[in-house]
């Protein structure tokens, strides 16, 4: 991996999202939207937890909408754009350039979700507390992490078919029940349960509620050390997994030449 | 070494392509190409759309695998991952049209992200980006979003891109393609003093008159195999039984015309000022008018002569039309 190329794909990525208004929508505009809903409906039982739950949903949605819709469209962007090519035949190649959107996708979630706490104080009132500022923001941000990390997996995977774009869509949805941000994970049925253990993201938010919340009970009934430790491994394998997908990737378009034709 | 460096060989190079259409054969892209560059050349890849050029110059710019024979690139086997990798430091292409940049991005933006995925030192970097604008002309649209440049500077933009990592050889993929014949001449105007600036170039075109113009050596491909090679005046030599005829008729010679195209001449007619129509095509060895005169006679030949031939034609007869 090249450090140069990642700042490189963070600083396009920035660049690309501040000058097409396009990205304004999936990154700030549905957040916004969902964490109003989510306040609206709750905002008879404002207390601690019910903020947190309508905050971090808002935060995660927007997230993930806004990876889901970057990596996997910033790809195909490439590749329908030609950029892929005098990428691929650089020396760093497109791993490093995928990381450095992502970690630019992280930091987008970032300022959505101070953005979603903000708009929740001003206009609710809800005098929401964070028992730990410090580690909120550390398990936050790796929670970002994760879910742009599984963004790339699922956008990696999905240059291999030609229907990555309908794939990605169809995924939006089960992340936002199953990473435990819009719901406990405690409401969903066993088996949906189960899925959540092997997502990143949903220790993430687990690790987060820890961080933000006195006397938390955890979903998964651990504690923020076990769940970060769950975050940091899964979000390993997700980013070791998106990796050899890419190796996969470029020995395929050197196969079949299929880099720019569908 | 007593023999010229070459800095590229390829030998027998075969590509062929599932096709698009399932159950129908594979495609045979490329068919058994061999040709080795000198170091300092700028040599030419000329022929038809669909020739096989793009997928020779992929291989050689190790962006596609050859189905069968072997290439190498400065010492480097393509097909040899490990010495692709280090490769890829030494070479660089433009790929024809107006893809391959960031729109949303200046110029100068675009030059800088691709400096950092080839690793340029940070010091070195904005000297570098800066040099290549000038050189290619874009100082003052550095800033500038891509978007808004014309198509010939975006043409100008990519070749600085191909030229950030300081390539030994820059590969070019048919750089005039779609540029009006100002626009064509300033980037064949780049291309003559990069090449005298000591990088090798490999050029693709589908034009006799850019080849003729800037290469020091080429190859003719045609349905993914070579039909002519050598110097500017070796092809010329070897074309130099290709005639020209020039046949004006007072009626329209529609049904002529088509009947030499079912033998694979490139013929056409046009319409004169005076009723009358003028058609000419290239033919090759010496069979004499008489069997013209006799084909065109039904359409009132007023006139029926040999005239010399274009580079153009000739190459076209060399490639049987198309
Ligand atoms: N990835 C591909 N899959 C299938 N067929 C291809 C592919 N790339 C090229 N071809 C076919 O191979 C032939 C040669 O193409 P190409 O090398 O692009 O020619 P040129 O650049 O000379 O126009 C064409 O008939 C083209 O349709
Ligand atoms: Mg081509």
């Amino acid at each position: 991996m090249s450090p140069r190329a990642v700042c490189a794909g963070f600083r396009q990525q920035a660049i690309q999202f501040f000058t097409d208004p396009q990205w304004i929508i999936p990154s700030l505009i549905t957040p916004f939207m969902f964490t109003m809903v989510m306040l609206f409906l709750y905002k008879d039982q404002m207390d601690g937890p019910v903020v947190l739950q309508a905050v971090l949903g808002g935060g995660v949605l927007g997230m993930w909408a806004n990876t889901v819709f970057a990596s996997s469209f910033s790809i195909s962007y490439d590749r329908i754009n030609g950029t892929l090519e005098p990428i691929l035949i650089s020396p760093s190649g497109a791993y490093s350039v995928l990381i450095g959107r992502s970690i630019w996708s992280t930091a987008i979630g970032l300022a959505n979700a101070l953005l979603v706490f903000a708009i929740a104080e001003l206009m609710f009132g809800t005098g929401l507390s964070v028992a730990d500022p410090a580690l909120f923001f550390l398990t936050l941000t790796l929670t970002l992490f994760s879910l742009a990390s599984m963004g790339m997996l699922i956008a990696t995977t999905f240059i291999l078919t030609r229907r990555g774009r309908i794939l990605s869509s169809i995924m939006e949805y089960p992340i936002y029940v199953l990473s435990g941000a819009m719901v406990p994970i405690t409401a969903l049925p066993e088996g949906a349960g189960m899925i959540s253990l092997a997502l990143a993201p949903a220790w993430g938010v687990d690790a987060v509620k820890h961080a933000a919340i006195d006397g938390y009970s955890s979903m998964f009934g651990v504690g923020i050390l076990e769940d970060s430790a769950m975050l940091a491994a899964l979000s390993s394998i997700l980013l070791a997994a998106a990796f050899l997908v890419m190796r996969r990737i470029e020995r395929k378009i050197l196969e079949t030449g299929s880099a720019t034709r569908y | 070494m007593a023999s010229p460096e070459y800095v590229i060989a390829a030998e027998d190079l075969r590509r062929t392509f599932k096709s698009f259409v399932p159950g129908s054969p594979e495609k045979v892209a490329v068919d058994g190409i061999s040709f080795k560059v000198g170091r300092g050349e700028i040599y030419g890849i000329l022929g038809p759309n669909g020739a096989g050029k793009t997928t020779t110059i992929k291989i050689l710019s190790t962006l596609l695998s050859p189905t069968s024979g072997k290439a190498y690139v400065l010492g480097a086997d393509v097909d040899d991952e490990k010495a692709v990798r280090a490769l890829r430091r030494r070479i660089n292409m433009v790929s024809g049209g107006e893809k391959g940049l960031y729109y949303r991005l200046s110029g100068r933006q675009n030059l800088e992200f691709f400096s950092d995925l080839h690793g340029i030192p940070k010091r070195e970097q904005k000297r570098r980006v800066s040099g290549l604008l000038e050189t290619v002309g874009l100082s003052e649209a550095a800033d500038v979003k891509v978007e808004n440049y014309s198509r010939g500077m975006k043409q100008r933009i990519h070749i600085a891109r191909a030229l950030i990592n300081d390539p030994e050889i820059l590969f070019l993929d048919e750089p005039t393609i779609g540029l009006d014949p100002e626009m064509s001449r300033e980037v064949r105007g780049l291309i003559r003093r990069l090449s005298d600036g000591g990088t090798t170039i490999i050029l693709t075109t589908h034009y006799m008159f850019e080849a003729e113009e800037l290469c020091d050596e080429m190859i003719i491909i045609s349905r993914g195999r070579v039909v002519g090679r050598g110097t500017v005046s070796e092809i010329k030599e070897a074309i130099s039984d290709v005639s020209c005829i020039r046949v004006v008729t007072e009626e329209d010679p529609s049904a002529a015309v088509e009947a030499l195209a079912a033998e694979g001449l490139d013929a056409s007619s046009t319409a004169l000022l005076n009723g009358r129509f003028a058609v000419r095509f290239a033919t090759r060895g010496d069979d004499g008018l008489g069997r013209y005169e006799r084909m065109f006679s039904p359409f009132r030949v007023k006139s029926i002569g040999i005239e010399e031939p274009t580079l153009e034609e000739a190459y076209l007869s060399l490639v049987g039309g198309s």
